[in-house]
């Protein structure tokens, strides 16, 4: 279940990508040829880039992608290194806690009072709070799922699969 | 509490966690909002942590939602896409075979090849770890095949992947930008001359390696032929255009490097589509690739805005240039003092982490000397460069003789590699005396 949630937030992220890429490409062209612009381009990329910067979170996280300095751990036995690895894990969780709550709280916010983005489309604010929560939250999740599942691993006398990035 | 003792505690706290493998964006936004919700709780002299609660959660909430919530950083996983389409279109590694083709007559052809193709691949793609990593599959086994010596085969790839840092585009140029709020068009016009005055290092290097040990390259190999020649040129077309429209589009005025990024995309989809070298299951799978390696990036990004508005917070940065400037270092004291502290730290961290954990408290010291920031980017990301090469850690190093495999153990590829970073020594060493090696076209964009 969390595995495919994962892959489809990696699917809306990758979709966001190349919206922002046709959207921006869609505004030099107008701009340059016909001297107008794609209304509230700024507003739309804003919020697309938060679908394509967190909705991943969760996915890099099962990929192990997230960059570390590695120098020091390497010299140590795996074993050690492994519980260096849940106690980074559970340190993430400890780390990502208040940002999820003051998203939560902010997108709560926006919901209740409506606010809008000034321009063309008056375009509600509340979408991009929701996307940075939701990603947040199966990134929490995520970590969570790993540090059970590697203390595990560890525990049975397993070693934890390597970064993959 | 002391605001700058729970500064310098944060500090601290960071290196240890950093050196246990913490992951650099946790340990950002969890030292940072430690230490900002203990400032905010102690402010009035007594604990007051309702307050405070209130006041972290604001804070770790903008600043990491502002990074992100970014019109002109959309320019990050663009060309972070633009490299991985570029990739798969082959269009990155067409420099590195039309330079072989037309090299093929000179002694050391294939590595002088090898550091030509590392630039253009930089070029497109921004990053020196993919670069090293693509370039260490390819060239370096081609070197080994045809008698190279080992510690050049190996060495000058690996070197040559550190060029991605400064051509642009690059992602330790956005970075910087972000963090010190300067124009990236102009860091990334900045980083040209002084990326091919490295190359042309790069490439000198190669030649008196060769001068001295005759035997580390085979025999000349037989010239290609005119067609040849012809048929190499036009394979490289694309990755000289795509380098032209980003050069030529920021420097010219035309577009900001947010819009190169996105024209560019679309320009790499259509050549890749007309070349028949893409197909739309091949450009859905490399922008996948790029949302995990932009997600990565960006929370590194955002723990370090975090962490930067915890340390205003703590005061210290006032406080080290107020210490600075009643020490009445020299500018020379000043930048050497730099230099030595970004080269140790390149020896143990990853670029992104030196540039976050430092550029708080460095900037404000550059800045109280009324130094060039776009100048001194370029220094500080010609610095990382460096330390992506240098013993132990030498993150580029590492990434060549994990793709090669055992006919590059870490140790060999490090025991050639010290020619290529007395060049670079030198380089550095040039850019700092002569500022206008970096500012001349800089200075000139529209």
């Amino acid at each position: 279940m969390l595995r495919r949630l994962e892959r489809v937030f990696v699917d809306v992220s990758a979709a966001a990508i190349i919206m922002l890429a046709l959207l921006i490409f869609a505004d030099v062209v107008a701009l340059n040829l016909f001297s107008s612009s794609v209304p509230d381009t700024i507003v739309i990329v804003r919020e697309l880039m938060v679908l394509a910067i967190v909705m991943p979170l969760a996915a890099a996280t099962a990929h192990r992608a997230h960059i570390a300095v590695e120098f020091l751990t390497n010299l140590l036995p795996p074993r050690v290194s492994g519980w260096l690895t849940v106690f980074g894990t559970l340190f993430g969780l400890l780390a990502l806690s208040p940002i999820l709550y003051s998203g939560g709280r902010e997108f709560l916010h926006q919901w209740q009072t409506g606010s809008v983005f000034y321009g063309d489309l008056n375009l509600p604010q509340w979408p991009g709070r929701l996307a940075f929560v939701l990603g947040i939250a199966l990134g929490w999740l995520r970590l969570a799922v790993m540090a059970v599942d590697d203390a595990l691993t560890l525990m049975r006398g397993g070693a934890i699969a390597p970064h993959k990035t | 509490m002391d605001p700058a003792l729970i500064g310098l505690v944060a500090f601290a706290v960071m290196l240890v966690l950093l050196a246990i493998r913490v992951p650099i964006a946790f340990a950002l936004i969890g030292v940072a909002t430690l230490a900002a919700f203990t400032i905010f709780a102690f402010r009035t002299g007594t604990f007051m942590p309702e307050r405070a609660f209130r006041a972290t959660s604001s804070l770790v909430f903008s600043n990491s939602f502002d990074l992100l919530h970014s019109f002109d950083l959309s320019m990050i996983p663009l060309f972070i896409a633009l490299g991985n389409i570029a990739y798969r279109a082959g269009i990155t590694t067409a420099v590195y075979d039309a330079a072989k083709v037309w090299l093929l007559r000179l002694r050391g052809g294939i590595a002088v090849a090898s550091v030509m193709g590392c630039g253009g691949f930089s070029a497109i793609t921004g990053s020196s770890l993919a670069c090293a990593s693509t370039m260490g599959k390819i060239c370096t086994p081609e070197m080994l095949r045809l008698g190279y010596d080992p510690r050049l085969a190996t060495a000058s790839v690996a070197a040559g992947g550190t060029l991605g840092s400064l051509i642009p585009p690059s992602i330790l140029f956005i970075i910087y930008a972000i963090f010190t709020e300067t124009s990236v068009n102009k860091l990334f016009i900045a980083g040209i001359l002084p990326g091919l005055l490295t190359l042309a290092g790069f490439v000198l290097v190669i030649a008196m390696w060769i001068k001295a040990d005759p035997a580390a390259v085979p025999a000349r190999g037989e010239a290609a032929s005119f067609a040849d020649k012809m048929a190499a040129f036009r394979r490289a077309w694309p990755a000289a255009l795509i380098f032209a429209v980003i050069v030529v589009g920021i420097y010219g005025g035309y577009f900001t490097a947010t819009a190169a990024a996105a024209v560019c995309v679309v320009l790499t989809v259509l050549i890749g589509l007309a070349q028949r070298q893409l197909d739309l299951a091949g450009i859905w799978q490399a922008v996948r690739e790029t949302c995990v390696q932009t997600s990565a990036i960006f929370f590194v990004a955002a723990g370090a805005k975090i962490f930067v508005a915890a340390i205003a917070l703590t005061g210290m940065a006032p406080a080290l240039v107020e210490w600075v400037s009643q020490a009445e270092f020299s500018t020379a004291t000043l930048l050497f003092a730099i230099c030595v502290v970004y080269l140790v730290l390149g020896m143990f961290l990853d670029p992104i982490g030196i540039m976050v954990l430092t550029l708080p408290l460095v900037v404000p010291l550059v800045e109280s000397y009324g130094l060039n920031l776009i100048w001194f980017g370029v220094v500080v990301v010609k610095l990382l460069e460096i330390g992506l090469i240098t013993p132990p850690v030498g993150l580029n190093v590492f990434v060549l003789s994990n793709v090669v495999g055992k006919d590059a153990p870490v140790g060999m590829v490090f025991s050639g590699i010290w020619r290529f970073l007395s060049i670079d020594v030198v380089v550095l060493l040039l850019l700092v005396a002569f500022p206008s090696i970096s500012l001349v076209l800089s200075n000139a964009v529209q």
